[in-house]
């Protein structure tokens, strides 16, 4: 089985490295770069805990293969922090208790992180749609819903500011 | 855990020629693959739908595009079913059966990787995607070696996730023909829940184009109660050329219901599914009734 270069520009940080055909992006993006706040929860597509930002846009890297992002800007969980400063969606998690146990939190902010980019005013249901493919618990998804009102309000507030 | 699928091999073609040279060359071992959202994920055993196979990933040919030709709307087998969720033209009125759907189908993280061509090819009977196709009466613009030919929807599906390409071909585009004035469509999807990821138990598409007072052409596809997604042609036959009104909906949707012919599992009874069919296909076209009139 032939390994395949490519190149991942991951948080910021260029990647080259060959892969098999079959190695899937979490797996890359776990276990090769060590970043280890994606999570993997069903594997197959229905969970949400690996959601990703790739080239702007929520994506499942269980459901993607290693190759298929080959040339890809990839922002995970650990890129948006900046220096000592959270991002204003972790701050919101926080202060809204939107976070239990945790594992699906990663997912949750990344998938919102996609929709404040794109969306900077989400309302309510455009929020609920966004993270329709993340599955939490325990925490529940009222929590969530109002850290990302709250997160995309500051966000605002400060770009205005 | 890490998981590695079992592929023998991974071609990236730049374009028609080049991927046609790749799927002469492994025939049956090859998997087309585009977004890969239906090919990746674990099946019982651990199998996926392309195990042990040379993935010919179309993503890098220019085949995501969607633009108005002079007979309809072209969509690349490559497009995402987001883009073609956010192409202008498809909120409008005749087109909504197709919106309708991609709204329905899976979630906005999946539709940002999944493509329509995917979820034609796939031929898997609860496709969402597959139903305003039907309702559309669109066209599939296949390649092979041979050149290309064109395969009306309704010839494609052959029987569950079997599709009427041949292993060396692959699909290029989808056409959907311009609404004719007076025409209004409609779909809709029951399932366990209406937001989230789920699998269809029925999902019904119709569309209506309307001469005078009465139904001129009439379209009522059903999807996730037979092997195949299809259209009800007897139950079209009952309103076309007649007025819309309560009993004959009424007729036409209990037509449809008798077309059907799903099957017990895990997600709903056979009849359960039957008596859905009526009432989803009776809506469907009342919905397409209003959107003409509006």
């Amino acid at each position: 089985m032939k390994k395949i270069d490519i190149t991942l520009t991951v948080n910021g940080e260029p990647h080259e490295m060959a892969v098999a055909p079959g190695e899937r992006l979490v797996d890359v993006l776990r276990e090769r770069l060590g970043l280890t706040g994606t999570k993997e929860g069903c594997g197959e597509g229905e969970c949400g805990a690996c959601t990703i930002n790739m080239d702007g846009q929520a994506v499942l890297s269980c459901l993607m293969l290693a190759v298929q992002a080959d040339g890809a800007t990839i922002l995970t969980i650990e890129g948006l922090q900046k220096g000592a400063d959270l991002h204003p969606l972790q701050e919101a998690f926080i202060s809204e208790s939107a976070v239990q146990c945790g594992y699906c939190t990663p997912g949750m902010i990344m998938a919102s992180d996609a929709l404040i980019r794109n969306t900077p005013s989400p309302t309510q249901g455009m929020i609920r749609d966004a993270l329709a493919n993340n599955i939490c618990r325990c925490t529940g998804y009222d929590r969530p819903v109002k850290a990302v009102l709250k997160a995309a309000s500051h966000m605002k507030e400060r770009t205005n500011g | 855990m890490s998981v590695a699928l079992k592929f023998e091999g991974y071609h990236r073609p730049g374009n028609v020629d080049q991927a046609l040279e790749v799927l002469t060359e492994y025939g049956n071992n090859a998997q087309v693959i585009a977004g890969g959202t239906d090919i990746l994920p674990q099946r019982p055993g651990g199998k996926n739908a392309g195990n042990g196979k040379h993935l010919v990933d179309i993503a890098h040919m220019g085949l995501d595009y969607i633009k108005e030709g002079k007979d309809g709307i072209h969509i690349g087998a490559a497009a995402t079913i987001n883009r073609i969720g956010a192409f202008p033209l498809f909120s409008s009125s005749p087109y909504l059966a197709l919106s309708e759907a991609v709204a329905c189908h899976s979630t906005q993280t999946i539709r940002n990787r999944a493509t329509m061509g995917g979820n034609v090819c796939n031929a898997s009977p609860c496709a969402d995607l597959a139903l305003p196709l039907l309702a559309f009466d669109v066209r599939l613009m296949v390649t092979g070696p041979g050149g290309n030919r064109q395969i009306p929807i309704q010839d494609f599906y052959m029987g569950t996730n079997l599709c009427a390409l041949d292993s060396n071909e692959m699909l290029l585009e989808i056409c959907i023909p311009f609404c004719e004035e007076k025409t209004g469509t409609a779909f809709l999807k029951l399932g366990r829940q209406q937001t989230a990821i789920d699998m269809a138990l029925v999902n019904v598409a119709t569309s209506l184009t309307m001469k005078g007072q009465c139904c001129n052409t009439v379209r009522i596809a059903l999807g996730s109660v037979g092997p195949v997604p299809f259209r009800a042609t007897t139950a079209e036959a009952i309103l076309a050329g007649n007025r819309p009104d309560k009993e004959t909906i009424h007729q036409a949707a209990k037509a449809a219901a008798d077309a059907s012919a799903p099957i017990d599992d895990i997600r709903a009874t056979a009849a359960y599914r039957k008596k859905m069919v009526a009432i989803l296909v009776r809506q469907a076209l009342e919905n397409s009734l209003r959107r003409y009139k509006s």
